[in-house]
């Protein structure tokens, strides 16, 4: 009979064989490490329309995070300042610098500065500022360092998963509500931050929903 | 498989007619595949193609615009989707029936329809997926049932009988399609060995993993089939009743019901039979099979749908009575309701077609004339139809508050999805039937009764073939496999393996288009190991699932719904089942992979000269150089000396 195959034929499909294996485990650790929001999002630092840095305001001059983000205890949403809140200083400080223009610009035609936004959860996620910041999770536990950040860069992944990581074990995150915007924060002398953190959770009674519609309504 | 001539049911007629033999059947069902596509086939496929796009066409709108273009509404939130789910789900238990319980129970009969069954069953099961995944609405997010751990750190609510049902529908799948893989290795080879073609001859080739049909390959092989027909038994089972569990444990009227599980199961059989019928009664005439499917199938099956009608009217008269008899104001209602409500007119078709006409089969005439059956079969499947949309739609449209009832009215795309489901199951039907063996060959030639090595050989079997002298040994001819002979029949090689084994040869195998009764005991084969893969496989699959679901369930994600604990194992049970199933499945097949050594695509004994003929109507036996018996001047005179002709060595 007319051989269909030869040795050769075995030795290519056992290559095939090992190339389709080794692919297809290549493609599922590809998707697990590029899929995730710990490689879509973390790292994402847009170029602003204003080279507005956070590290010259709050880092060197001690702006409080609340001077320009005054919804952050009061509502849902931290609010992004009105251009009027930059002229407030720069009307006298530095009026003519040109790295300002889009601001003088926007606030003189009352159009707001295009920034571009960094940290956004999706429309599905109700996502609350006030019943954080007021139960004592402070700006770096989600935002990272930003007053080291001379641009915005977006540090955690904001993935469900690791906002769930907090709403089991709050304790780590949590401090006293009024030291919610000090970066420099630790926890008094001879505690730790999980143990000062318990302490602080079963003071206010803190417990966080675990539920599906603790976040999605 | 045990068909002693001296049996009592010796005076059983034989179930395949027109005096077949091994290469008449070869050419019959091979045939098939090779010829050029017919007139008719291509009037079908066409057709099938055309409503194949349709559906494809109202596929495409439904999942871009949103299940909102189907006429479901509030309360009536199930309608066509899930009426074509469980209509689909239920046609595709008859393959397995006709593969495994058979099996199981020996019925000859179902060598000649369980391939077809098979096909039709894995498309039928492909409808059902479909029509569920659209039912999702946003098909993207099929992912989320996957049990996969991911950034969102959710899992599958394991506790939910939509959980279970998707484990159970993608076992059945997937076993099923290992299954009808399974039983068609041998016979690619046929169509490899038979193939004129360059490109038929690579693909075929392909597909049969080097399959070459010896008595090590049928013991391994026999064993792990056995394994799966054995696995594939309460699969079957399993599966309706899971679908059924998608109604049983909700609370609405109609739908909460412990009679359920087994009256969906026999429904499903019931008009997957009625499918069979449907299709087999053409094409039996269409494809010259009528040799292979007789009468005598077409009215056992028959006798199989009167039975299961019979069943399931018995569930219908379970429903009204328990209705009566609990004395519940609801599920009372739900029952006149169907009767005499809005949707009456589907109750009764329901009752006509499922009830009534299959009692027509009482009738021997009706049992033996194909055009009557075939009549009563699509009355069959239009009638389960309307079980299925009598079950889903009737219940919810009237509500426990009559300020939310509601009507339910298909719109267009509706119809267009029911229409297009029946392409879908028609189209890669008709490919199969042009390119697979429809015929499972090697069971039907193992049906025969000369297949059987106690068989006294009928004078009309065809002559053994024109001694050709032994090629000599050549020395030169670098390394040499071994000797190879052929046989007459499973009789004679049987009886050349006793003898050259009691010469002392060890390394002997024999070549046969089907397994041999008793042949793996000459060649001195103890049990198969195949069984201990099956074992560990079902173990592996079993801890898996439980270990999956307890960590998802109570680690992973502990959250409790419907009240039951996080950790609930009766909850678990369906999911460990069904994933035991499939894992066992997978160490049954890859066992036969593995310790035939495939796919081993090239081997010494395709080298001999006429060796094709091994998977259509030769016997053959090697005997390999590495045996300490074996010497070239003396092996071939005793093969010759053992019965064997077309003597001859092969190169490695």
């Amino acid at each position: 009979m007319p051989l269909v195959f030869t040795h050769e034929a075995d030795r290519r499909l056992r290559r095939l064989v090992i190339g389709v294996v080794l692919s297809a485990a290549l493609g599922l650790a590809g998707l697990y490490y590029y899929g995730p929001p710990e490689y879509t999002r973390v790292g994402y630092a847009p170029k602003q329309p204003v080279p507005f840095s956070h590290e010259q305001h709050t880092g060197r001059l001690g702006i409080s995070c609340l001077y320009c983000h005054t919804g952050v205890e009061e509502s849902s949403v931290a609010k992004i300042p009105p251009t009027q809140t930059c002229m407030n200083c720069h009307q006298t400080i530095k009026p003519d610098s040109p790295q300002l223009a889009v601001v003088r610009e926007s606030f003189a035609s009352g159009k707001p500065v295009p920034w571009v936004r960094v940290h956004q959860v999706p429309d599905y996620v109700f996502f609350d500022h006030s019943a954080h910041v007021r139960r004592g999770v402070g700006c770096v536990s989600c935002h990272g360092k930003v007053n080291e950040m001379p641009v915005v860069v977006h540090e955690k992944p904001l993935s469900m998963g690791w906002c769930l990581d907090c709403h089991r074990q709050p304790e780590a995150c949590l401090r006293p509500p009024s030291e919610a915007t000090n970066f420099a924060w630790q926890p008094p002398a001879g505690r730790s931050n999980s143990d000062y953190g318990r302490l602080l959770k079963d003071q206010s009674r803190i417990h966080p929903p675990e539920q599906c519609s603790g976040c999605h309504r | 498989m045990n068909n002693h001539s001296h049996a009592p049911f010796a005076e059983e007629p034989p179930w395949i007619t027109g005096n077949h033999g091994f290469a008449s059947l070869t050419n019959l069902v091979c045939g098939l595949v090779e010829r050029r596509a017919p007139a008719w086939w291509w009037g079908a496929f066409l057709l099938a193609g055309a409503i194949f796009t349709l559906g494809g066409l109202m596929t495409a709108y439904v999942i871009s615009t949103g299940i909102g273009v189907w006429g479901m509404n509030s309360p009536v939130a199930w309608a066509f989707d899930i009426t074509n789910f469980v209509f689909w789900v239920g046609i595709g238990h008859a393959g397995t029936l006709i593969s495994a319980i058979l099996y199981l129970f020996r019925q000859k009969w179902r060598s000649s329809l369980n391939r077809f069954a098979e096909a039709m069953t894995l498309f039928a099961v492909a409808c059902a997926g479909l029509f569920v995944t659209i039912h999702l609405g946003r098909v993207w997010l099929f992912w989320y049932l996957i049990p996969a751990p991911s950034a969102n750190q959710i899992y599958p609510n394991f506790r939910s009988a939509l959980s279970w049902d998707f484990a159970a529908v993608a076992t059945y799948a997937t076993v099923s399609t290992m299954f009808w893989y399974y039983g068609l290795i041998p016979d690619f080879g046929s169509l490899r060995d038979r193939a004129t073609g360059r490109m038929r001859r690579f693909v075929y080739g392909l597909l049969a993993l080097g399959w070459r049909s010896s008595g090590r390959h049928w013991h391994n092989y026999e064993s792990a089939y056995l394994m799966l027909a054995g696995l594939a038994t309460p699969l079957v089972v399993s599966v309706h009743t899971i679908v059924s569990f998608d109604f049983a444990t909700s609370v609405v009227p109609g739908w909460h019901s412990t009679i359920f599980p087994p009256y969906f199961v026999n429904g499903a059989i019931f008009s997957g039979l009625a499918m069979v019928i449907t299709l087999i009664v053409p094409l039996r005439v269409l494809c010259g099979l009528t040799d292979l499917v007789t009468t005598r199938h077409l009215e056992t099956m028959c006798k199989l749908i009167l039975a299961t009608s019979l069943l399931l009217s018995y569930g219908y008269m379970v429903e009204l009575t328990n209705a009566w008899y609990s004395g519940n104001a609801y599920e009372q209602f739900v029952f006149t309701n169907r009767m005499a409500g809005p949707y009456a007119w589907c109750y009764w078709t329901m009752i006509a077609c499922n009830v009534v006409l299959p009692q027509l089969f009482w009738m021997r005439w009706v049992r033996t004339t194909p055009w009557a059956m075939f009549s009563v079969a699509v009355c069959v499947n239009v009638g389960m139809w309307f079980e299925r949309f009598v079950i889903v739609v009737t219940s919810l449209h009237r509500d426990y508050l009559p300020s939310s009832w509601g009507m339910f009215y298909p719109t267009w795309v509706d119809m267009g999805l029911l229409a297009g489901g029946f392409g879908l199951f028609a189209t890669p039907f008709l490919l199969f039937i042009r390119f697979v063996p429809m015929v499972a060959l090697s069971e039907v030639k193992a049906a025969l009764p000369e297949a059987n090595p106690h068989h006294t050989a009928s004078p009309e079997a065809e002559p053994a073939p024109a001694p050709v002298p032994p090629v000599p040994a050549d020395p030169t001819a670098g390394p040499c496999f071994g000797a190879m002979a052929r046989f007459r029949g499973p009789e004679e090689l049987t009886a050349a393996v006793v003898e050259l084994r009691a010469l002392g040869f060890q390394r002997i195998d024999t070549y046969s288009p089907f397994p041999i009764h008793g042949i793996e005991k000459a060649l001195g084969l103890g049990r198969s190991k195949v069984p201990l893969f099956t074992l560990a496989g079902g173990i592996f699959g079993l801890s898996f699932a439980q270990w999956l679901q307890w960590y998802q369930s109570a680690i992973g994600y502990p959250l409790i719904t419907g009240g039951k604990p996080i950790n609930s194992t009766e909850a678990f049970v369906p999911i460990d089942f069904e994933t035991m199933v499939l894992y066992a499945a997978f160490g049954s097949v890859g066992a036969m992979l593995l310790l035939n050594g495939l796919p081993r695509l090239y081997h010494p004994v395709f080298r001999g000269r006429s060796f094709a003929r091994a998977t259509d109507d030769g016997f053959f036996l090697t005997i390999e150089a590495r045996d300490p018996k074996f010497d070239p001047r003396e092996t071939p005179a005793q093969l010759a000396e053992a019965g064997g002709t077309e003597v001859e060595f092969l190169a490695h």
